[in-house]
């Protein structure tokens, strides 16, 4: 597109050490649904292009919607604009942009089916047959389905010579189903967290299947017991809840801004400092950790991040170790690392590119293992799936999550479901305290498609992903 | 193309039996500081145009932000063939009618004359005071001026402006760390140098901490800590949810529920607090008791829960919740002892029906004892349920702007529950 070449050469006229400019059309359709009535169901087309120049050691960032010759010229020209301004302030401290050489690539989602080419009526049909499925139960008094169906067409160039054509889009279905009584209510949700892929994923899950299990299960939940006082006792994690469980322990404790205090005002710091690094037990030895922004499928598998560095994968903790970082272009020299790993994504066209986690991964078990025999191997525990609450302190040190379904775990046996479990724990305890990995036949990847950072707020998405694991010795117990 | 063009458009255009389009423009610059360095700067303006529109009972959305004719005709080809495919919605109410809108000032000519370059200078100038202190600070000044539309085909017809400036800092200093911030859509209110003086003397007072046991204790929270704490609380308070058997709030309107000293308003008549004039689907703002003295008197009520229980729409719009006057000084003077928390974060629900969340401090815990403070403390982890944890309130000191929707005092609350500490 003619606005590529207009900017970086108007870009570089006007004297900046680097520019890229990334021209963004992100299409929505989301369908939310209430019991059988439909709540919500659109289509949102946003378009328009940032443009992000450096200069003596600091960034300016304009975005415009207007599409002109005399738009993007402007749109320049306040980036430079802003950029100088900054530079006054950084005179003495600048920042450095690790290297990178120039591509011209492009890169796509690979779907077999477009979901933007199903029609809505199929989706809405699909999802009032979901809806009735839980409403038939007694004891369910209220259903919550939403389907994301997302698409990012970008346009990339920067004055390295890059020059990107990258589509990417996910799809996200949620079904929740609530369960009330006359004292409690409590609720169950079917959330795989989105994925990269096309409406086939839809087709294969058997939503049907999915919302009768958790109607069945809220039902159970509602009436079962609480967990009383909090005892040390041994945690069985699958999979979903894992996911959420490093995203925030492990995901963002490892984002080189974090670790740099660029977040200091609002999403909060790491624990995690350079001088841990290749000496700090994070995790028992178990514990391999890689980031993967080429897992196929992956929420963050973009072909290249917006700062035009492809997707890489590397080990964030390796042999319980701290290995390195999520980074990006400004933040990698920081810390004397060489390059970037390719970790800076804007959600929209108007904003500038935060650190991000990459798709992020704990590797499965190397000995053969399975879920079931995992739990017949614990004598006192408690065995939790999919997330339910979950709060971790700005260092990403000291947590507390819930989980979405329990059982106890007596003697190797799940002997009663439970409801409102809360855990506490902290780094490294608890990453150190994993005793055992379920093999590669049961690792499976969960999304996050809702991630909050920055100011102004950002949503990002990453795929996380595991095999059911074990935790020994964690304080677990009930609510109020 | 401006509002106006915009629904006159739609007007000619949209053959659906029923239309609701908003409008929201919003004009920014935003200056990201971290470690006494820029990282972030953005500038730049944005249009969103949503139409949502019916035939009979079925409903179609879609949003663009483009405002050519090509852009408006998809807009409302996308909308109409949706809500064609829809199923009939048995929650479906039609737009709301033509209504007298409150005029309310909620943007400020100072803060919208604000020059990218003084969001700069102010910047600079926390920058230089944080070095000059042996620290550095990182924070965000920002500027935003938004306009919100709202048209109908049933005559709803109200565009207003609001204007919002903000500038925080947080403060690290070997090992303290702590925070101050000032977001109100007024600028002249603003002042640089008593922020700076307040970051300094909390940073002062936090040099030395001890540990601290996670207990039941009494606590004074200061405004934004309680805002925080209060605002999860607001988003269970909805009536369908209520009479649906789902929170807390169920069978409880009308009675004693929470604390007798108590109360939380949205108002429209407080100058400095941001009070939008209607929500998206044109639910105008009224003075609304949500608690007052303790009592339940309002849940916040959807316009088709409204029409179905048969009541009238309402939305909790910004809280003001008024105080006793104490000052600080004295509201310490009133327990043996206790902690000071100036802010939580990640506050979290654990469990709805209970109203029970959890969440942890930050930027500042400090233990008091004989009506003084004492030292610092660590950071501390609660699970506590607001509504009850009204009902432990001792005493209410002054309200003051916490951020521009929310007018506040601190509390004291004796028995907040903390169950967990950090290693910071």
């Amino acid at each position: 597109m003619k606005y590529l070449d207009l900017a970086m050469n108007a870009a570089e006229k006007l004297g900046v050490e680097y520019a890229d400019i990334r021209i963004q059309k992100t299409t929505e359709q989301v369908i939310f649904l209430q019991n059988l009535s439909l709540k919500h169901t659109s289509n949102n087309v946003l378009q328009g292009f940032g443009i992000r120049v450096f200069k003596d050691g600091a960034w300016g960032f304009a975005h415009s919607n207007v599409f002109s010759d005399e738009a993007v010229l402007a749109t320049v020209k306040k980036a430079v604009e802003t950029a100088t301004l900054s530079a006054e302030v950084n005179k003495t401290k600048k920042l450095r942009l690790a290297p990178e050489r120039s591509y011209i690539s492009t890169y796509k989602t690979p779907v077999k089916i477009d979901p933007f080419s199903v029609p809505v009526s199929e989706k809405i049909d699909l999802m009032m047959e979901v809806s009735r499925t839980m409403l038939a139960y007694e004891g369910i008094k209220k259903t919550l389905l939403i389907m994301i169906m997302h698409k990012d067409e970008k346009l990339f160039a920067s004055t390295l010579g890059t020059r990107l054509d990258l589509t990417t889009q996910f799809i996200n279905p949620m079904i929740t189903a609530v369960a009330v009584t006359e004292s409690d209510s409590q609720s169950r949700t079917f959330d795989e967290g989105g994925r990269a892929v096309g409406w086939e994923w839809i087709l294969e899950l058997d939503l049907i299947d999915k919302a009768k299990q958790i109607a069945e299960e809220a039902l159970i939940k509602v009436k079962a017991d609480t967990l009383g006082a909090e005892e040390r006792r041994s945690l069985v994690l699958d999979p979903n809840h894992l996911g959420l469980t490093m995203h925030e322990s492990v995901g963002h404790a490892t984002e080189l801004d974090r670790v740099l205090g660029w977040e200091a005002d609002y999403a909060g710091v790491s624990f995690a400092t350079p001088e841990k690094l290749n000496n700090y037990h994070y995790g028992s030895e178990l514990i391999n950790f890689v980031g993967d922004n080429t897992l196929e499928g992956g929420l963050a598998t973009l072909g290249f991040d917006d700062d035009g560095v492809p997707g890489q994968k590397w080990y964030i903790i390796k042999d319980g170790i701290l290995k390195e970082y999520g980074s990006t272009r400004d933040t990698a020299l920081e810390i004397g690392l060489i390059a970037s790993r390719g970790c800076n994504r804007a959600t929209y066209y108007f904003n500038q590119p935060i650190n991000r986690i990459p798709n992020l991964y704990l590797l499965p078990g190397t000995k053969p293992l399975t879920p079931g025999e995992l739990i017949a191997d614990t004598e006192d525990g408690i065995y939790i799936q999919g997330r339910g609450s979950y709060s971790i302190d700005h260092h990403r040190i000291n947590f507390q999550f819930g989980g979405d379904f329990f059982w106890e775990i007596k003697n190797g046996k799940l002997i009663r479901p439970l409801k409102k479990v809360i855990y506490k724990s902290c780094n490294p305890e608890f990453w150190n305290s994993c005793d055992a990995i379920c093999d590669e036949r049961f690792w499976r990847p969960f999304g996050v498609v809702n991630c909050g950072k920055g100011q102004p707020p950002q949503t990002g998405r990453m795929t996380h992903g595991s095999s059911t694991a074990r935790f020994r010795n964690i304080r677990v117990g009930g609510s109020q | 193309m401006n509002s106006e063009k915009i629904v006159q458009y739609i007007q000619k255009h949209c053959i659906a039996d029923d239309w609701t389009l908003n409008i929201t423009k919003d004009d920014s610059h935003e200056t990201r500081f971290a470690q006494n360095v820029i990282t972030q700067h953005i500038a730049g303006a944005m249009k969103e145009i949503s139409l949502s529109v019916s035939f009979g009972s079925k409903a179609g959305s879609c949003t663009v932000n483009q405002d050519d004719e090509e852009s408006l005709a998809y807009l409302v080809k996308t909308a109409e063939e949706i809500a064609k495919l829809a199923p009939e919605d048995p929650e479906f109410v039609p737009s709301a009618g033509k209504m007298d809108i409150p005029e309310i000032v909620n943007c400020d000519p100072q803060t919208k004359a604000l020059e990218p370059k003084q969001l700069v200078d102010i910047v600079q100038n926390s920058i230089n005071r944080a070095k000059t202190y042996g620290a550095t600070v990182s924070g965000l000044t920002e500027k935003h001026i938004e306009t919100n539309g709202l048209f109908t085909k049933n005559g709803f017809s109200g565009e207003y402006e609001k204007s919002d400036f903000g500038h925080s800092m947080t403060l690290k200093k070997d090992e303290v760390e702590t925070k101050v911030a000032y977001e109100a859509k007024n600028f002249a209110a603003f002042n640089l140098e008593t922020l700076l003086e307040k970051l300094f003397n909390q940073a002062s007072t936090l040099a030395v901490k001890q540990t601290f046991e996670p207990q039941k204790i009494a606590v004074l929270l200061r405004p934004l800590a309680l805002q925080e704490l209060f605002w999860f609380m607001g988003w269970m308070m909805d009536r369908r949810y209520a009479d649906e058997g789902i929170t807390p709030f169920t069978d409880q309107l009308g009675k004693l529920f929470l604390g007798e000293k108590f109360s939380w308003f949205s108002t429209y008549k407080q100058p400095t607090l941001l009070a939008p004039p209607f929500t998206s689907d044109g639910i105008i703002a009224e003075e609304i008791p949500w608690v007052e003295k303790g009592v339940l008197k309002n849940l916040s009520t959807s316009r088709y829960w409204a029409k179905k229980i048969g009541s009238k729409p309402c939305n909790n719009y910004n809280m003001f919740i008024p105080g006793e006057g104490y000052t600080e000084e004295e509201m310490l003077q009133m327990v043996p002892r206790g902690l000071i928390v100036n802010s939580f974060w990640y506050i979290r629900s654990v469990d709805v029906k209970a109203g029970e969340f959890t969440g942890t401090t930050r930027d500042g815990v400090w233990y008091f004892e004989n009506g003084k403070i004492q030292y610092a403390v660590n950071n501390l982890r609660f699970n506590e349920i607001p509504h009850t944890a009204t009902k432990r309130i001792i005493a209410t000191g002054i309200s003051e702007l916490a951020n521009p929707s929310s007018l506040l005092p601190a509390m004291l609350i004796d028995n907040f529950n903390f169950v967990d500490k950090t290693s910071f």
